[in-house]
């Protein structure tokens, strides 16, 4: 057996200088920010609006929390915008598993046309029909409603590929052998296709939420009542608009990285749970069709 | 053999029948959006009863629209910048991060490298909102060296770089995470070949790595490209009297005018456009990166 190499050609000084200042500029440039965020939201308010940074809340509180939760409310957006991202992507993972599966059918008659048809769904970025999506919405009675939220999206090509991509790498054997036990074809898809593509599965999810959660051009193209607002859209009023209206008293800098926070750190939490299929999924996504 | 075609078509009908509801939505969400969004284009701006034809009006409306045409500039400087920044940092980041040896180290700036990209645009803003303060993060730093503090978010000459910026912020680390995948998948055999032939650690670098990523630069590149033009949060969420001229992009042109102000007929001709420059622009980037040629 050879002996374990040791990596002994090490690339020249300068150059091993360059990389560790890269990295160095990298953590600071992105892990700074937001520590500076999640300071200023857990410090007083009369310290969070005074001048000096902060990168170590002293003394720690919850205040900046309590108040925009309760006082400003960020409570019912939050919960709105859980409620439309859960079950869009619930709905989402369903129908793009289901499409995959029919497009993984082997000897499918008008396959190919079917799968041109999904496709050419993705060859125009939606936020450029979003006119005729305002159109086609007001006609349907969807504008302001939470189920033009989850409707709008309900599936995509980008997912249909990515699950058939999984689909068809589990062997047909399995699915014939069932046919013959005498199975129906839903049988098959969920007790074989689902279980045996639980990880793309999960990826398709999590990009999903990630999607709904975050999305602000599909709100306020579908949304103009700012009762119904998702979080987003919430926090952006809350940063930079509600200063210019009257009737809202002052936010002040604590309670505003509060909101941010409590905007980021579900999908944070989310990611750490996760992390494991992201490397996979991510790839298989952006492969060429 | 046509026998035999109907009779394969009976046997797969339950897949027919369950794609019915899948093709209904996508031609009452996507098809029919598209095409009506081009036919109003060509109609007057109206929002009850018939529309009338208007031929090229609309077309000619937004062509001699002043901040139609502000936002054409707006939007190829921000787009094509961050196009430029997301792909030569990314793949720079993705391969220093590569001689990294400490499987932890590593880890650990790829996570924090990559959080930004869960972020909403609107939490971005937030953060934005805060290191770029008046007494933010940024000033602080830049008093180090004897600057006067800078109200940047105010201010029109930061207004494209930190909007830029932003998405850089946000990007980085989700691109080169797709370069580390790829990293990742390079066959260890060639660098123990390679070793043994006494290539340096640059060498392996420059006559390994980097060839082995040019399917994955191709793909990404690809990818960004059909985002240039249509850059729309972190404008909305960016957007205020101080930057608007500077900062606002086509798409917010569309949505202000469209969604916000009922001028459909030349918002959809705006977004139409759009969708051409998008179109063409892709097929070039295709083209000259022989995207669909090999394999």
């Amino acid at each position: 057996m050879k002996p374990r190499l040791i990596r002994k050609d090490q690339l020249p000084i300068p150059i091993r200088a360059f990389n560790i200042l890269m990295l160095l500029l990298v953590v600071v440039l992105m892990g700074l920010p937001m520590l500076n965020v999640l300071s200023v939201s857990l410090s007083t308010q009369a310290k969070s609006d005074s001048p000096g940074m902060v990168l170590w809340p002293n003394p720690p509180t919850f205040e900046g929390y309590q108040f925009i939760w309760k006082y400003t409310n960020l409570a019912t957006p939050f919960f709105n915008t859980v409620y439309v991202s859960v079950v869009g992507t619930v709905l989402h993972v369903i129908l793009a598993s289901l499409a995959g599966y029919i497009l993984c059918q082997p000897n499918l008659p008008l396959k190919k046309g079917m799968t041109t048809f999904v496709l050419l769904t993705m060859t125009v970025p939606y936020e450029l029909t979003m006119i005729g999506i305002y159109a086609v919405n007001k006609d349907l009675g969807l504008i302001n409603t939470y189920t033009g939220l989850i409707v709008n999206g309900m599936i995509s090509g980008f997912s249909v590929f990515l699950m058939r991509n999984y689909f068809q790498a589990i062997p047909q054997s399995l699915a014939e052998s069932a046919r013959i036990d005498g199975a129906s074809e839903l049988r098959i898809f969920s007790a074989i296709y689902l279980r045996l593509a639980l990880s793309g599965l999960l990826t398709i999810g999590t990009l999903e939420l990630i999607r709904r959660w975050n999305n602000i051009t599909m709100t306020v193209t579908l949304i103009s009542d700012m009762k119904k607002w998702t979080l987003p859209v919430v926090l952006r009023f809350i940063l930079f608009d509600q200063t210019s209206t009257s009737g809202t008293s002052y936010i002040f800098a604590n309670a505003k990285m509060a909101a941010v926070v409590l905007t980021a750190l579900p999908l944070i939490v989310l990611y750490f749970f996760t992390q494991s299929f992201f490397s996979s999924g991510i790839m298989i996504g952006s492969i060429k069709e | 053999m046509d026998k035999q075609l109907v009779r394969q078509i009976k046997k797969h009908r339950i897949f027919y029948l369950l794609f019915i509801p899948i093709a209904l939505y996508f031609i009452i969400f996507t098809y029919y959006p598209f095409f009506r969004g081009l036919i109003m284009s060509f109609q007057e701006n109206r929002l009850i009863g018939t529309r009338p034809f208007a031929g090229l009006e609309n077309y000619k409306l937004v062509l001699s629209d002043p901040s139609f045409l502000s936002s054409i500039l707006n939007s190829l400087i921000i787009g094509f910048s961050d196009m430029v920044l997301y792909f030569s940092l990314a793949l720079l980041f993705a391969l220093v991060l590569n001689e990294i040896t400490q499987k932890k180290i590593k880890q650990g700036i790829q996570t924090i490298a990559y959080i930004p990209y869960l972020l909403s645009w609107a939490v971005i803003g937030g953060v934005w909102a805060l290191i770029f303060d008046l007494d933010g993060l940024v000033n602080r730093f830049l008093a180090l060296f004897g600057t006067e503090p800078i109200f940047f978010l105010a201010t029109p000459a930061y207004a494209r770089p930190l909007i830029i910026a932003m998405g850089v912020w946000r990007s980085m680390g989700y691109f080169a995470l797709l370069f580390t995948v790829a990293i990742m998948n390079i066959d260890r055999q060639l660098f123990e070949a390679s070793r043994i032939d006494g290539a340096s650690r640059m060498m392996q670098i420059r006559k390994i790595i980097v060839p082995s990523l040019l399917p994955t630069m191709k793909t990404i590149i690809v990818l960004l490209s059909i985002g240039v033009l249509t850059h729309f949060d972190e404008i909305y969420v960016m957007v205020n009297p101080a930057n608007r001229s500077l900062i606002n992009t086509l798409l917010l042109y569309v949505y202000e005018n469209g969604i916000l102000n009922f001028r459909t007929g030349s918002a959809s001709a705006g977004a139409t456009l759009v969708m051409i420059g998008t179109v063409l622009f892709t097929a070039l980037i295709r083209r000259l990166t022989e995207y669909d040629k090999e394999e």
